[in-house]
């Protein structure tokens, strides 16, 4: 048998479509984000963390190395392709994001499909792009209060909106039987907490 | 597929799709380095004069979306006008502290997202997506199996969209008789998501296996279609590199704003 930690052809196109799945959504989400906005206080950052659920479910569905950025990768692309908006700031963001989970998924040898996993792996995401955001966006030149705000509801979302609704999502998808065929071979039986 | 709007083509259409994304990437490193105000307002109206000039669409078209550009872009750095640290007060409302730095900090990233986006319609307007990974696989070398996933997937999103729309008007009939819970709300998002990923999670394994049978995770292919490298990209490179020289030049001898770094 192949060593079964390589992609085959068939795992990358799941992992790039589930991207453009959550890639048609992210572009519906980004409304949602831009509304929430005018206020500067940081309520858009709640739903932030939807942008690092494709690196989630897609992980937990295949469980290979690279599928978490690979999938980050093409949901940002993605989002070029469905808004026919070109962003490289996106790319850039989805790529670490990305890294962030991969990095999460390789401490734990790519096996587990645990909740706590999916959590952590979103926390990561959430606070890979900090350093960013940081130049990017001046951060340290805001005021203090209204910086933490921003990290304590950006770290909640990585936590909730990625973490807790991928795994939700990925047990959906799971219980209608496609999953059967899909990702690595051995079976196991670590779903819970 | 900008067909119907478009006038003309430039050269910047014939540019290798490599150097527009590595010139973006190139240029996203260079805006978020820059930190005098005055360079980028300079910056954003030299992008805006090249994507008018060199995008070849209507102009009216590209009207609207400098007015969505621009719209998007200050509500992105709303945080920092309306809460940033500065001294000089202009306007102060319950938490809401508006001071000269603040404002001028927010408008700088306006303009960094600006400028951006800008570039970003350029090459949207002037690139054929699977040129893209034609050319990665191509110069780059990058496995034919992701560049070929990626092209087959694309084809799915229209799929993906009328499957959404399909289910939205299913449930829709069905509402009167089932649960509202399932329409609208968490458990609909849910529903929808999870219905609409195992569909394509279904359709993306059949035609992988099929993909697979016929070859197309080889990497030892030749390609009917072809990219290169020309002196339009040469050309395209340059014109980026006057338009960053001049911005600076008048950003450091011409400012506008009576500040030079926006920190």
């Amino acid at each position: 048998m192949k060593n079964s930690n390589v992609l085959t052809l068939t795992d990358v196109l799941i992992t790039v479509v589930i991207a453009l799945v959550f890639a048609v959504l992210y572009s519906l989400w980004d409304g949602v984000y831009t509304v929430l906005q005018p206020l500067g206080l940081h309520i858009n950052e709640l739903v932030y963390g939807m942008w690092f659920i494709a690196a989630i479910v897609a992980y937990l569905i295949i469980r290979k190395p690279g599928v978490a950025l690979l999938a980050e990768f093409a949901a940002a692309s993605g989002e070029t392709i469905v808004l026919l908006q070109f962003d490289i700031v996106l790319i850039m963001y989805g790529l670490l994001q990305g890294l962030a989970c991969e990095i999460i998924f390789l401490l734990y040898r790519y096996n587990s499909t645990k909740l706590y996993v999916a959590v952590l792996a979103g926390v990561a995401a959430a606070l890979s792009t900090i350093p960013l955001d940081w130049y990017y966006g001046y951060l340290g030149h805001l005021e203090t209060w209204n910086l933490m705000l921003m990290l304590i509801f950006r770290i909640i979302s990585g936590a909730i909106v990625a973490g807790w609704l991928g795994h939700k999502l990925y047990e959906g998808v799971k219980g209608t039987g496609v999953l059967k065929y899909v990702g690595k071979k051995q079976s196991d039986s670590s779903d819970g907490f | 597929m900008f067909d119907s709007i478009k006038n003309k083509d430039t050269f910047v259409h014939n540019v290798n799709p490599v150097t527009k994304i590595i010139a973006a990437a190139a240029l996203f490193v260079i805006v978020v380095f820059t930190h005098n105000p005055n360079t980028l307002l300079y910056f954003v109206c030299i992008m805006a004069i090249l994507l008018f000039t060199l995008s070849g669409i209507q102009w009216r078209y590209l009207c609207i979306l400098l007015g969505v550009i621009l719209v998007s872009g200050l509500l992105s750095s709303t945080y920092m006008i309306l809460y940033g640290k500065g001294d000089t007060t202009l306007f102060k409302l319950g938490i809401i502290h508006v001071t000269e730095e603040s404002f001028i900090r927010g408008i700088h990233i306006t303009m960094r997202g600006v400028i951006l986006s800008l570039f970003g319609a350029l090459v949207i307007f002037t690139l054929k997506i699977t040129d893209v990974f034609y050319a990665l696989m191509i110069h780059f070398k990058i496995k034919s199996k992701y560049a070929y996933s990626f092209m087959a997937a694309i084809n799915m999103i229209p799929l993906i969209f009328s499957e959404y729309v399909q289910l939205r008007r299913a449930r829709k009939v069905r509402a009167p008789l089932i649960d509202k819970k399932r329409i609208s709300g968490f458990k609909g998002l849910r529903m929808t998501i999870v219905t609409l990923m195992s569909q394509s999670i279904r359709r993306a394994y059949r035609l992988g296996i099929a993909m697979e049978s016929k070859g197309f995770s080889d990497n030892q292919r030749t390609y009917y279609r072809q990219t290169t490298f020309s002196f339009n990209d040469i050309f395209f490179v340059i014109t980026i590199l006057i338009a960053l020289l001049i911005s600076s030049y008048l950003g450091i001898n011409y400012p506008i704003f009576n500040t030079s770094d926006a920190r």
